[in-house]
């Protein structure tokens, strides 16, 4: 008995790396396969830029709580639009930062990558979900004047915490719109950044190759996130669990490859929260993988039609599950601010305060993630209109008025009065709205759970006992 | 296979009546109550609880073919309880709406307080609404054309529950998906997270107490009866029985489950009578008490009557208005 067991346990042992070779695991290294290269590079995956990107992205949130409340302004606009523009000079990363144990190899900017900025790569359409009626980056613009105004990023009296809404808007704005709008759509195409030919002159990878990384970087996973759990993913992000980030083993994070930064963030956190029933990181990573095998297996020729194909149906993947991530994470920020209202009613004095300060942060994120949905490839048409007038410009504050437009400088107007109970009713709505149109599954913070719940437990009868 | 147990699954679900289990309590205490009180021998109690006459008595097989047929109904009005979420939903976004009302009011109630109340109300509110749905069935000629099904055995059995018109199945459907979906979302507003029900093997505990203590006896010919104080709190299955009795004086009595309170409120309680023979069903003219088409296409044909009678009643009434 105990031999057959060691046998099986033997056989399963040889299967489980027998299929661990066969499909790549990690995203690189891909070999060199353009033609006619003569240079001396092995691996052609290369998506610096993008992480580069994601360390000024870092930055310019930590750079929205530098702010005293109005004295420096004209200098901390200046800060954060350095990093938002990019800057000759080269930045220091405010954000991430070695931690004591958490060591990260680079501490500037162009230790990644020289030369890049948020602002080319930022979504330029219309942004409703913003007063001002303008674009995308109109709105970003407007908050990042408020933002250097403001008291270490918030702005109590209307209801800001810029950080979160700057930072949370971008993860749709730059790294999403960029990946699923631009990388995975138009670069997929026959004609545009051709397999057969270099990138650009010069360049050591093809056309595709570097579009599809490129697509990948701003995914903002490690290379080796499918070897990862949800919870070391989680921990990496939060500069806590060195052994899982350090793939190589030279004692430190390397943001190139081995960090954890936002979209890929907020998918492991999805799948460690709420139900646990989804598996977005891995499932996004696989999709990014496996995509780049298909360009890799082509030799340096041009993609066929069916390889072409395949790699839409994985961009398909991609897009779908980002976008649920995206909803997942406002999702969970509505059952935050309904809580938040529940705490503040219970609260007195100073905790009252605190409480308010959490509930405009987590409405921070959630507006950000609500915005960030908005930046994609696809119109949502008339779920956007609802979700945007259920979340509102801003969140209702303490004497229970809202920002409702602003004026022709951009200052806020709050003309407009709600009661805590009507906004938590927003907030359940929201939360459905996400829920039926996203089709999401982890829910996590879901306000209408417990309901749900009960409901079922009690189950109405389905058959007549009469008497 | 599949077929079988979704056909008799009732008999292995503690949610339902029939549960295998409260059958065999119910036929303990008809057997303790008929040697023990009725001083029969045990060869006579047994005797009557088995009784051939009752169980395989031609309405009694009707029952039996009613019990699978409406199975298949059971499939149409399931969709229907998807509604009670909806319903939940909407009371709850409702009293978000309403200024004023302070939502979790009762939020620090300690959780076993908490849950004893919601379990109570779930039971009595449905009791209740079972209690005055019941009581529309007897007085409302539409609703009594349907009822009839019910009250047209001429035997009474633990199977007799399912004796039912698919349409009134619907309507209890919709009762209990109305009584759910209104008390939930209330709870969870002024309650908060605590709320929760008590249950005995995933049934409310007080629906479990009623059926362990003899449910099933109600449809049976077993007349245990209560102290009077008792069946004016509870109705005993002898009272029930009265509420079948073909006897012109127990019409429209007992309409109530398990609390006999509400009876007694609306005056319609009976007590029972001690040593009192019943005769159960209706007229051949009003239902048949075996014949399956009669059963399911007579109240069609009786509603039916109804609204011709109320229509041309009401054309005559305008007629009059219009001075003809």
């Amino acid at each position: 008995m105990r031999s057959i067991k060691l046998h099986t346990t033997a056989l399963a042992l040889i299967a489980m790396t027998a299929t661990g070779a066969v499909a790549a695991d990690s995203y690189g290294p891909f070999p060199v396969t353009l033609k006619g290269y003569a240079g001396d590079k092995t691996n052609s995956v290369s998506y610096s830029g993008q992480i580069a990107r994601h360390a000024l992205h870092d930055s310019l949130k930590k750079a929205a709580a530098l702010g005293n409340g109005g004295a420096n302004a004209a200098e901390v606009e200046a800060v954060m639009l350095s990093y938002f523009n990019g800057s000759d000079a080269d930045l220091d990363i405010l954000a991430p930062k070695s931690k004591d144990g958490f060591p990260i190899k680079q501490t500037t900017v162009n230790a990644i990558s020289k030369g890049k900025n948020i602002s080319g790569k930022f979504y330029g359409g219309a942004m409703p979900a913003w007063p001002g009626n303008g674009t995308g980056k109109d709105a970003v613009m407007h908050m990042i004047k408020m933002a250097a105004k403001s008291d270490k990023g918030f702005d109590a009296e209307n209801g800001y915490d810029w950080g979160q809404v700057i930072s949370k808007f971008t993860m749709g704005a730059m790294m999403y719109n960029q990946s699923v709008d631009n990388y995975l759509d138009e670069k997929l195409a026959a004609d545009v950044k051709p397999n057969d030919k270099p990138y650009k002159d010069g360049a050591y990878y093809t056309g595709k190759e570097h579009s599809w990384d490129e697509g990948f970087g701003y995914w903002g996973a490690p290379a080796h996130a499918m070897s990862l759990t949800p919870q070391q993913a989680y921990a990496i992000a939060k500069g806590k669990d060195l052994a899982a980030a350090d793939a190589n083993g030279d004692g430190m994070v390397d943001l190139k490859t081995e960090y954890v930064f936002g979209p890929a963030y907020y998918a492991a956190g999805a799948d460690k929260g709420g139900t646990k029933s989804t598996n977005y990181m891995h499932t996004i990573m696989q999709a990014f993988i496996d995509g780049r095998q298909v360009i890799a297996d082509a030799k340096g020729e041009a993609l066929t039609d069916e390889a072409r194909a395949q790699l839409k149906a994985h961009a398909a993947t991609i897009e779908s599950n980002w976008e649920k991530v995206l909803a997942e994470a406002a999702f969970k920020y509505a059952g935050s601010v309904y809580k938040d209202i529940n705490k503040m009613a219970e609260a007195e004095g100073e905790d009252k305060a605190k409480a308010y300060r959490a509930y405009v942060k987590h409405w921070g994120e959630l507006k950000g993630f609500a915005m960030a949905l908005q930046s994609g490839r696809n119109n949502l048409g008339a779920t956007a209109v609802e979700l945007n007038n259920l979340v509102g410009f801003g969140p209702v504050t303490m004497d229970n008025s809202y920002v409702t437009g602003v004026d022709a400088e951009g200052n806020f107007v709050r003309d407009r009065r709600m009661s805590w109970n009507d906004y938590q009713l927003n907030m359940l709505k929201t939360q459905e709205l996400l829920k039926g149109k996203f089709g999401l599954k982890s829910l996590a913070n879901d306000q209408l759970a417990e309901l749900e719940a009960l409901a079922g437990k009690l189950e109405a009868e389905a058959s007549a006992e009469t008497d | 296979m599949d077929y079988f147990a979704e056909v008799f699954g009732d008999f292995w679900d503690p949610k339902k009546r029939i549960f295998f289990g409260y059958l065999i309590l119910s036929l303990a205490i008809g057997l303790v109550w008929l040697v023990a009180v009725k001083h029969k021998s045990l060869r006579a109690g047994l005797a009557q609880v088995f009784d051939r006459q009752v169980f395989l008595s031609p309405s009694a097989k009707a029952d039996y073919k009613i019990f699978v047929i409406n199975r298949f109904f059971t499939m149409f009005i399931s969709p229907l309880l998807i509604t009670q979420l909806s319903i939940a939903t909407a009371i709850y976004y409702f009293l978000h709406g309403i200024d004023g009302l302070q939502k979790g009011l009762f939020a620090d109630a300690p959780t076993a307080l908490v849950v004893t109340l919601f379990t109570v109300t779930m039971f009595i509110f449905d009791d209740f609404t079972k209690f005055l749905l019941h009581r529309w069935m007897h007085r409302w000629p539409l609703l009594w054309a349907i009822h009839k099904v019910h009250h047209s055995a001429e035997t009474l059995t633990p199977i007799t529950v399912y004796r039912v018109h698919p349409l009134e199945g619907v309507l209890y459907g919709l009762r209990s998906v109305f009584v759910q979906g209104s008390v939930i979302p209330v709870f969870l507003f002024f309650f908060g997270g605590g709320v929760d029900l008590v249950t005995i093997v995933g049934v409310n505990a007080a629906v479990f107490v009623f059926h362990i203590t003899g449910s099933n006896l109600r449809h049976s010919h077993i007349n245990i009866h209560y102290w009077p104080w008792l069946e004016r709190i509870l109705i005993s299955p002898a009272q029930h029985q009265l509420h079948h009795s073909t006897a012109q004086e127990h019409y429209d009595k007992n309409f109530g489950v398990a609390l006999a309170i509400w009876d007694w409120l609306f005056g319609s309680l009976h007590l029972s009578e001690k040593d009192r023979d019943l005769d159960f069903g209706l007229s051949p003219e009003e239902a048949s008490a075996d014949q399956l088409l009669d059963i399911y296409l007579r109240p069609f044909r009786d509603m039916a009557n109804v609204i011709r009678r109320r229509v041309r009643r009401l054309g005559q009434r305008l007629n009059v208005l219009r001075g003809n």
